[in-house]
C-alpha cells in the first residue's frame, strides 16, 4: 500500500516529461529564443580568427560576429547572446538536442554532415582550403617539388586524409609527421623538424604571422581541398534557418550596397537607392516572412558592420586581425572575383 | 701486571676527511676514477639544463610587452612571459566579470579564515569547525560566486553559514584568550556556570536562535549580481570542481566501503556494483556520458547545467576510488579490535565510528592524499568537454591574436602552479602522518 504514492508520483513525472517534450517541439526555435530572452550560439574552443577570448574574457572573431548579427536581428541587441563553447566531439549533438540554437564555428559543410546528422548548413561565411607553408630558402615554389618531403600536419581532421590523398594522387611519397596541437606542429616546422606544414590556408596565414621571422616563409598557391565554413541549425525549422541564413546574407548585401556600421543611419534616412531602403526597413516589408522587427537588418549592420568590415577586423589588417589578404581570395565579393554573393533582398 | 689508566682518553675530534667539505666531496663524489668522471659528466649536464632554463626563462625573457611580436623584437630565443602576465585574470578567474572578482577572493579568504582554527591548538571544538566547513560554507560560497536572487532555502543556508562563521571566529578568540570553548565562555560570562545543565542549554539555544534571526535579517538586506556558471573558469573553476570532489569523495567513499563490507545483501551488491562500474570506466568517458549522452535522454530543449553534471560525475568517480582505499584501510584492522569493541558493548556504528575508522583512516592518509592530488590533476580533463578550467584557459592564450602561437610559457606556468598546490598537499599529509602517529611508532 505504501508503494502506490511512489508509482503515482513517478507516473506524474513521466507525464510531465512527455508533455514538456511535446510543448518544446511544438514551439518554433524563434519563439523559444524570444521567450528565453537571449540566443544560444555555439562556438568551439578558441580558434584564431573565428572565435577567440581576449584578456577580459570576452569572445571576439568572425564567427562570433555572426552570432551577434543573429542576436541583433532578433532582439535589436547583440549582447542578448550566450556564446557556448562546446568540444568538437559533442558539437552536433549539442545542436541536435536543443542545447544550442545555432552553430557558428569552423565546421566544413559536407554532404554527409548535411544529410545524416539532422542539421542544416546555411550560407558559408568563410571559404577556406588546405595548402602548404614552406621556407622561402628551401627553393620550393610548387607543391610537386615536395617529393619525399616531411610534412607537419595535425591529426583528427580531414587535413591528414587530404594530404595522403594528394600525395598518392601525385605519387609524391610525402611522409606525414602528425601533431595534436597546431602550436607544436608550427614549432616543429620552425625549428626544422619538417620541410612543410599543411593546414587550412587562412589559419596558416594567421599562424605564420606569429612565426619569429614571418618573411622567411610562404604559402604555396596549390589548394588541396574545399572547406566552406558555414553556420548550421537544426533540421526541420525552416523559419529559423531563414533567419540565420538571411542574417549572413544581410552582412554580404550591406557590403555590396556600401552600407557600413558608420553610415547605416545616414543611409536609412537619406539614401535614394530603393535596395538600401528596402533592406534597412524604410520601405516595403521584408521582415514579414521572417517574423522579425522591421529594422532587423538595420540592427545587424548597426551592431557588427557589414561582411567586409568584419573580415578586416578579425581576418584582415584590423587591430585584432590575422592579416590575411582578402583581395583575390574566395572571400572577396563576387564583384571582385570572390564567392561572397547575396541573393537580392526584395 | 695490568696497566690501568685511571682517566678516560679524551675523545679526539673527527678526522678532517669526515667533517670538511673537501672530505665530503672526496668521499661522495670523487672516490674513484669512474666516480670522478661520472660526477663531472653529471655536473656538465646539470649546468647545461640550468643555464639553458635561466637564459631562456629569465635572462632573455620578456616580461612586459603588448603582443608577441614585441617579445620577438626583444629576443627571438627568450621566453615571452608578458602574454601569461597579460592573461592573469583569465588564468585565475576565467571569464568572471572583472568588477565582481572580489567575490571570488572574498570567498577564498572566508574559507581560509574558517579553516584556520583547525590548525590552532588552543581552539576548542575542532570537529564542529570541520563539519561546518563541509556543511555550511558551500552554500555561502555558492551564493557568493553565483549570485542572483536568493530562494528561501538559500536564504536559510546563507544565514546559517554567516552565523556559523561568526560563532567560529568568536570561538577562536575565546580559545586564544581564555583557552575555553565559546559556549563555556558565554555561560561563565553570564554567571550561569553553576546552573543546571538544562538551563545552560536553553540559554545557548536562545542565543543561537537570536543570532540566526539577526543573520537572516541581515542577509535579506543585500544581494549580489548573478553570474552565470558559464563565466566561471581558470584556476577558480579547477579549485571549485576539485574542492567539491575532495570534500565529498571521502564521506562518499566511506559510505560505499562500509556498504561493500555490509552483511545486508542488497546494500552490498549495490555498493559493489556501483564501485565496479564507475571504477572500470575512464573518467573522461564518465564526463562524456554526463555531458553528451545524458541530454539525449532528456526532452528536447532541456538544458542542464553542465558544471553540475561534471561535478556529480567527478564526485561519483572519485568516491569509488576512495571506497577502495577505505576498504583497504578497514582490512588492515585486526579482528581483535572488532571483537574488543563488541565486548565493551558497542554496536555497529559505535564500533565503526569510535574504534575502527579512527585507526583505519590514520593508516590511509598517504593513499587518501594521493587520491586528492590525483583528483586535482584529473579535473583538468573537463577542458576536453569545453569547460574553461585552468588548462583550457592556458591553451587559449596561444589563440588570442596578440599572443598567437604562445603555448609553451602558459603550460610551464600552469605546471609550476600545479606543482606548488600538489607539493603543499603532499607536505601537509606528511606532517599529518607524523602528528597523528606520534604515539605509536613501530
Amino acid at each position: 500500500m505504501t508503494i502506490r504514492p511512489n508509482f503515482a508520483s513517478l507516473a506524474a513525472i513521466a507525464t510531465l516529461a512527455v508533455s514538456g517534450a511535446g510543448v518544446a517541439s511544438a514551439q518554433s526555435t524563434l519563439e523559444i529564443v524570444k521567450e528565453r530572452g537571449h540566443l544560444r550560439c555555439q562556438v568551439g574552443s578558441p580558434s584564431p580568427g573565428y572565435y577567440m577570448l581576449d584578456t577580459e574574457g570576452n569572445w571576439y572573431g568572425l564567427d562570433v560576429s555572426v552570432c551577434q548579427a543573429v542576436a541583433a536581428a532578433i532582439f535589436g541587441d547583440p549582447t542578448k547572446l550566450e556564446i557556448q563553447s562546446v568540444s568538437t566531439q559533442s558539437r552536433f549533438t549539442a545542436l541536435a538536442n536543443g542545447e544550442s540554437d545555432m552553430l557558428s564555428r569552423t565546421a566544413t559543410w559536407t554532404l554527409t554532415r548535411d544529410s545524416q546528422l539532422g542539421i542544416d548548413f546555411l550560407t558559408p561565411n568563410f571559404y577556406d582550403g588546405q595548402g602548404f607553408t614552406v621556407r622561402k630558402d628551401s627553393g620550393i615554389t610548387n607543391a610537386m617539388q615536395l617529393k619525399g618531403a616531411k610534412v607537419c600536419v595535425t591529426t583528427g581532421t580531414t587535413t591528414e586524409l587530404n594530404l595522403t590523398d594528394f600525395s598518392r594522387a601525385n605519387d609524391l611519397g610525402i611522409s606525414a609527421v602528425t601533431f595534436e596541437d597546431f602550436n607544436v606542429r608550427d614549432d616543429t616546422y620552425v625549428n626544422g623538424g619538417c620541410d612543410a606544414v599543411t593546414g587550412d590556408k587562412s589559419s596558416m596565414a594567421g599562424n605564420m604571422a606569429a612565426f619569429p621571422v614571418p618573411a622567411d616563409h610562404m604559402i604555396l598557391p596549390v589548394t588541396l581541398s574545399k572547406e566552406p565554413l558555414a553556420p548550421a541549425v537544426r533540421h526541420g525549422d525552416n523559419q529559423w534557418s531563414d533567419i540565420v541564413r538571411w542574417s549572413v546574407f544581410a552582412l554580404i548585401n550591406a557590403e555590396e550596397l556600401g552600407i557600413t556600421q558608420g553610415n547605416v543611419e545616414d543611409m536609412r534616412a537619406n539614401s535614394k537607392d530603393p535596395n538600401v531602403l528596402r533592406m534597412l526597413g524604410a520601405e516595403s516589408n521584408l521582415n514579414e516572412g521572417l517574423d522579425l522587427e522591421k529594422d532587423w537588418a538595420y540592427n545587424i549592420i548597426k551592431a557588427v558592420g557589414n561582411y567586409g568590415e568584419i573580415y578586416e577586423k578579425y581576418m584582415g589588417d584590423g587591430e585584432q586581425g590575422l592579416g590575411i589578404a582578402r583581395e583575390g581570395s574566395l572571400n572577396a565579393l563576387w564583384t571582385n572575383g570572390g564567392l561572397m554573393y547575396s541573393p537580392p533582398m526584395r | 701486571m695490568a696497566i690501568v689508566k685511571a682517566v678516560n682518553t679524551p675523545a679526539r675530534a673527527a678526522p678532517i676527511s669526515e667533517t670538511s667539505l673537501v672530505g665530503w666531496l672526496r668521499k661522495n663524489l670523487f672516490s674513484s676514477a669512474i666516480n670522478t668522471v661520472l660526477t663531472l659528466f653529471m655536473a656538465f649536464i646539470v649546468y647545461l639544463i640550468v643555464s639553458g632554463v635561466v637564459v631562456w626563462g629569465y635572462l632573455d625573457a620578456t616580461f612586459v610587452a603588448e603582443n608577441r611580436r614585441e617579445c620577438f623584437d626583444n629576443s627571438l630565443t627568450g621566453a615571452c612571459w608578458a602574454g601569461v602576465i597579460d592573461w592573469f585574470d583569465n588564468i585565475f578567474y576565467g571569464r568572471y566579470p572583472r568588477e565582481e572578482i572580489w567575490r571570488i577572493n572574498f570567498g577564498g579568504l572566508l574559507l581560509a579564515l574558517w579553516m584556520a582554527p583547525l590548525w590552532i591548538t588552543r581552539v576548542h571544538g575542532k570537529i564542529l569547525v570541520g563539519a561546518s566547513v563541509v556543511a555550511l560554507y558551500p552554500f555561502l560560497a555558492g551564493y557568493l560566486f553565483s549570485g542572483g536572487d536568493k530562494g528561501l532555502f538559500v536564504q536559510v543556508m546563507v544565514a546559517g553559514a554567516i552565523l556559523a562563521f561568526v560563532i567560529n571566529m568568536a570561538n577562536v578568540v575565546a580559545g586564544l584568550v581564555r583557552n575555553q570553548s565559546l559556549d563555556r565562555l558565554v555561560i561563565d560570562l553570564l554567571g550561569q556556570a553553576n546552573a543546571p545543565d538544562k538551563t545552560q542549554r536553553n540559554i545557548l539555544l536562545g542565543l543561537l536562535a537570536a543570532g540566526f534571526a539577526a543573520a537572516f535579517l541581515w542577509q535579506a538586506s543585500w544581494t549580489v549580481v548573478g553570474v552565470s556558471w558559464t563565466k566561471w573558469g581558470g584556476l577558480f573553476l579547477t579549485l571549485v570542481i576539485s574542492g567539491i570532489g575532495i570534500a565529498s569523495s571521502l564521506p562518499g567513499g566511506i559510505a560505499l566501503a562500509l556498504g561493500r563490507r555490509s552483511k545486508l545483501p542488497v546494500i552490498r551488491v549495490l555498493s559493489t556494483g556501483f564501485i565496479e562500474v564507475f571504477r572500470s570506466v575512464p573518467l573522461i568517458t564518465v564526463l562524456f556520458m554526463a555531458t553528451t549522452m545524458f541530454p539525449l535522454f532528456m526532452p528536447e530543449g532541456f538544458v542542464l547545467n553542465k558544471l553540475v553534471q561534471v561535478i556529480i560525475a567527478v564526485v561519483l568517480f572519485n568516491a569509488c576510488y576512495m571506497a577502495e582505499t577505505v576498504r583497504a584501510g578497514l582490512q588492515a584492522i585486526p579482528k581483535g579490535q572488532f571483537e574488543g569493541a563488541h565486548t565493551i558493548g558497542l554496536g555497529y556504528w559505535g564500533t565503526m565510528g569510535l574504534i575502527i575508522m579512527p585507526q583505519a583512516l590514520k593508516h590511509m592518509i598517504p593513499n587518501i592524499v594521493g587520491s586528492f592530488i590525483g583528483l586535482l590533476k584529473n579535473s583538468t580533463l573537463v577542458s576536453i568537454i569545453g569547460l574553461f578550467d585552468i588548462l583550457l584557459m592556458l591553451r587559449s592564450i596561444s589563440r588570442d591574436v596578440p599572443w598567437l602561437g604562445l603555448h609553451k610559457e602558459p603550460l610551464i606556468f600552469g605546471a609550476i602552479l600545479f606543482f606548488i598546490i600538489c607539493f603543499a598537499m603532499s607536505k601537509y599529509s606528511r606532517h599529518l602522518e607524523v602528528t597523528l602517529s606520534a604515539g605509536n611508532k613501530h
